[in-house]
């Protein structure tokens, strides 16, 4: 694999079988011991091939249920592809959503060693870091209260400082720029762009073609599972609003 | 693959503190909750069986240790195969929302099992100074390998049914009959030499029947099992842990699409 290509997908496909009548107890597959199972076969991703760059970002767009977060758990080895490989090159981030493996019963303080570790930290990591992920998401005041006593803002914000101090070569993103006030809100576009000038490899997925546009280096559109278009941002979200959102007669 | 995460132990060890913490809530009196079970068990076991019926089935002054001790170790096994089995189930956000290998999960519950029966064990030593009774440094040794086999037994049982759990939500309520049985077939409040010879043989063909009955006899009596059978034994748990690691990689590959 060449030096300057972070993650490399090639022919990938995943298709998942949707039972007509889901078993899920002993005592169902008993009973059903003689039936025919009928499933039906839906292909979430369908011969996807592209490569992103080192220091890029790179945007996917496409409709509810055209295979997007299917290629994100994908990327992140949440799911076993059917076919094709991917290969990524450095440590990518394992989340696609924040605040994984909060517990409210717990401390802020607790959460975040908690969310930390799952995110791949060590604990000596975490402890260099602890005050800059505190300091970020301006919770110094309540960390050592119980999280179900923060609001839900609040702990998408703890949530988030931690997804940012997780420090990973590549970075996969599902619809996580809208959060917090709107103050907050400018502190993780600021951050944005500094991953921007550190030259980080960001992944992203969402609907706000506003953000892709203004973010993205390059952005595929995925249609029913099938790679439809690759290339500059302003060409794909003309094409993805004409032929998808708005098609012509 | 690509690897995400270099942290496995401390990703263990967290996740199993965690739980750990939130079982007792970090008190004294979370701690004493979490023993009731086993010592209301032991309490009643023990007045029935030392108090009503002769000593004939108690068999011996120190019935109450053999007691409390075989009460700790099938309480082990009990809770522990039961929360494995769960785990990934119980912990699916750490399943379909973020990848980190899916055995941690599994171990950080077997862990979890394992430090409330250390903790319980506090117990049993206060109980034994009590009693004034000095177990030989070979029984100790015995009891300490007993109390790992159990705990590699549940690790397997893990293993090998937590992605099963996944589909077959059903599996909880049979394997709490089969623990009922198997605490019956289990010489947990009577002493195996008073079945007969025949049914002695069978009973040990359970795994938890040959530890808790070795471990008893070992501690009050010195007895041992000859080194053929404890070598047995061991191969055999050893070979069933081997298998569990297979299964649970063909099993786990689509776990995320089944939960």
């Amino acid at each position: 694999m060449e030096k300057n290509i972070a993650i490399k997908v090639e022919h990938l496909s995943k298709t998942f079988r949707i039972p007509h009548e889901k078993v899920s107890s002993v005592r169902g597959v008993v009973v059903n011991f003689f039936k025919k199972k009928t499933y039906e076969e839906f292909e979430a991703l369908d011969d996807v091939s592209f490569e992103v760059k080192k220091g890029e970002f790179f945007g996917i767009i496409g409709r509810n249920g055209s295979g997007k977060s299917t290629l994100l758990k994908i990327l992140a080895s949440i799911y076993e592809p059917d076919g094709g490989v991917t290969k990524v090159q450095g440590m990518i981030s394992p989340f696609l959503e924040l605040g994984i493996g909060f517990n409210p019963e717990l401390s802020g303080r607790d959460n975040v060693y908690l969310n930390a570790t799952v995110l791949g930290m060590t604990k000596k990591q975490i402890d260099e870091k602890f005050d800059a992920i505190v300091k970020f998401s301006e919770l110094e005041r309540f960390i050592d209260q119980k999280l179900k006593n923060y609001s839900s803002g609040m702990q998408v914000r703890l949530a988030f400082s931690v997804s940012i101090y997780a420090n990973r070569e590549i970075l996969l993103m599902d619809e996580v720029l809208a959060v917090g006030d709107v103050d907050f809100q400018k502190k993780c576009l600021q951050e944005f762009e500094r991953y921007k000038q550190n030259r980080r490899t960001v992944v992203l997925v969402s609907h706000d073609l506003a953000s892709i546009e203004k973010y993205c280096d390059r952005v595929v559109v995925i249609d029913k599972g099938r790679l439809v278009f690759i290339g500059q941002p302003n060409e794909a979200i003309e094409r993805y609003t004409t032929q998808y959102i708005h098609p012509k007669r | 693959m690509h690897k995400s995460h270099e942290n496995y132990y401390e990703l263990i060890w967290m996740l199993a503190k965690t739980d750990f913490k939130l079982r007792y809530h970090g008190s004294v009196l979370g701690y004493f909750w979490a023993l009731l079970k086993p010592l209301l068990m032991f309490a009643i076991l023990n007045f029935v069986f030392s108090s009503v019926f002769a000593d004939r089935i108690a068999g011996g002054e120190y019935y109450s240790l053999q007691l409390l001790v075989a009460i700790l170790m099938f309480n082990f096994f009990s809770e522990g195969t039961n929360a494995g089995m769960q785990s990934l189930l119980s912990k699916s956000q750490l399943v379909t929302k973020i990848y980190i290998p899916r055995w941690t999960i599994i171990f950080a519950s077997t862990v979890n099992s394992a430090m409330i029966y250390i903790m319980n064990l506090l117990v049993v030593v206060v109980f034994f100074v009590w009693k004034q009774f000095l177990p030989s440094p070979e029984a100790v040794m015995m009891f300490i390998v007993s109390s790992l086999l159990i705990y590699v037994i549940i690790i397997s049982f893990s293993l090998f049914t937590a992605p099963l759990y996944v589909k077959f939500r059903d599996l909880s309520m049979i394997w709490e009959v089969l623990i009922q049985i198997l605490f019956y077939a289990t010489p947990v409040f009577y002493a195996l030499q008073l079945m007969p010879l025949s049914i002695q043989q069978v009973l040990l063909l359970n795994p938890m029947a040959f530890i808790i009955h070795f471990t008893k006899e070992s501690l009050i009596n010195n007895h041992f099992p000859e080194l053929w059978q404890g070598g047995t034994f061991f191969v055999l748990i050893i070979i069933v842990f081997f298998l569990s690691t297979l299964s649970y990689r063909k099993l786990s590959l689509r776990i995320a699409e089944e939960i």
